[in-house]
């Protein structure tokens, strides 16, 4: 298996967002404005937080991009505002908030999510939206793995791109928030480890 | 008219908060922070550092930061900007982030403490109520707005420099721009208005 690099969040993120460590085996992770001065091809899979500055990370897109077709996976967290890769469209979010839209429905069996009730995200501590309000719209190809309400609307989507490399888009907060919980969300830290840190072959899913 | 500049960090929360419709016409410049080097400050009467801008960007700038203060200028430091480490006097105590205190039976325990401001004419305190993540200990002369914690969560000082610092650890902008906590909202709604109309800068 391929290691993991995980994108820290910008430092003003603060002191309130999960950490990896002590979860995950055989990752790495890097300052975020450093991002430009890695060697990306020695990783199989680059995590980003949501706390991204997307402009940053548009201006190196080239780079990213070479990764991707060269195999490599992206797993991106948040909602899309800036320009960045033609695989990313912006934000959309949910037409209003309530229970019966924030509820999160799997659309796609995936290994990310194996063993995951959709009901451990839906509710935090009984509580609803955390896990997603509204969507980052797939390109024509990806596979949604996830919908939101009654629209199904698709905050989890992986893409095989035809030049090569993976993305797995989630449009809410990172999925790493998970890592320990006492419900079956904390499968997701793991599973999503050994996903993107496997080869890029065969089906994307 | 107050000339109102903000800083943008690139994520997804600024981009809603400073470019969208709601607000964007509150705003005369929006600035890249990993740019703030390039721009004349004192083309602002308020430069707004928005909530979670990284504070390794704002470091390195802390003498222009202070030049601009020292002229008159007004600095607005939002929640987790780290102004402890880029504006002049600022004393942070960092706390462990209670997020989940309308669970459990409780209150957020924030007080009004000086309800004569002409803040609190746009902003409730309920308005401000959702979480913050530590508290300030304001100069001798200060005016703390809001106190929490054993200090104060949003304070004004026109003691320290001869310009004014508004510091505060509430964070509106990261949740109104995640379209999370319609307090953050409220508050928004009520705090850009009051900088651009009501605060008087010493410019």
């Amino acid at each position: 298996m391929g290691r993991c690099l995980f994108l820290k969040p910008i430092k003003g993120a603060g002191g309130d967002l999960p950490d990896i460590g002590g979860f995950v085996e055989d990752a790495e992770q890097i300052d975020h404005y450093r991002l430009h001065e890695i060697t990306l091809r020695d990783y199989a899979a680059l995590l980003l937080p949501a706390h991204l500055d997307q402009r940053y990370f548009g201006s190196i897109a080239a780079g990213i991009t070479t990764f991707l077709d060269g195999g490599g996976t992206l797993v991106f967290n948040g909602h899309v505002a800036w320009p960045m890769l033609p695989e990313f469209n912006p934000f959309v979010p949910l037409p209003r908030v309530n229970l019966e839209q924030l509820q999160v429905h799997r659309l796609t069996a995936h290994p990310v999510f194996e063993g995951v009730d959709m009901q451990d995200l839906t509710f935090r501590r009984g509580v609803a939206g955390f896990y997603a309000r509204g969507h980052n719209p797939p390109p024509e190809g990806a596979i949604p793995v996830t919908g939101l309400g009654p629209a199904r609307a698709p905050c989890d989507w992986v893409y095989r791109r035809p030049a090569g490399g993976r993305i797995f888009m989630h449009a809410g907060n990172d999925l790493w928030m998970y890592a320990g919980d006492a419900c079956s969300a904390a499968r997701i830290v793991p599973q999503l480890c050994d996903w993107a840190g496997g080869a890029a072959e065969g089906d994307c899913l | 008219m107050t000339r109102l500049a903000a800083l943008d960090s690139g994520t997804y929360y600024h981009h809603r908060t400073l470019y969208e419709e709601r607000y964007r016409h509150f705003f005369d410049a929006v600035i890249y922070a990993r740019q703030l080097g390039e721009v004349r400050l004192e083309d602002y009467d308020i430069l707004l550092v928005s909530c979670r801008t990284d504070p390794s960007l704002l470091r390195p700038h802390h003498e222009k930061i202070a030049q601009y203060l020292a002229a008159g200028g007004t600095a607005v430091a939002m929640g987790s900007t780290g102004p402890h480490q880029w504006l002049p006097g600022v004393i942070w105590h960092d706390r462990p982030t209670n997020f989940w205190w309308w669970k459990e039976g409780g209150s957020l325990g924030l007080q009004c403490v000086d309800s004569d401001h002409p803040l609190f004419g746009r902003v409730t305190l309920q308005d401000a109520t959702w979480h913050y993540h530590g508290f300030f200990d304001p100069p001798q002369g200060a005016r703390t707005l809001i106190a929490a914690g054993g200090g104060a969560i949003l304070y004004e000082d026109r003691v320290t420099t001869p310009g004014c610092m508004i510091v505060t650890s509430l964070d509106p902008m990261y949740h109104h721009g995640s379209y999370f906590m319609p307090a953050t909202t409220r508050f928004l709604d009520g705090f850009l208005p009051y900088l651009k109309t009501d605060h008087r800068p010493r410019l």
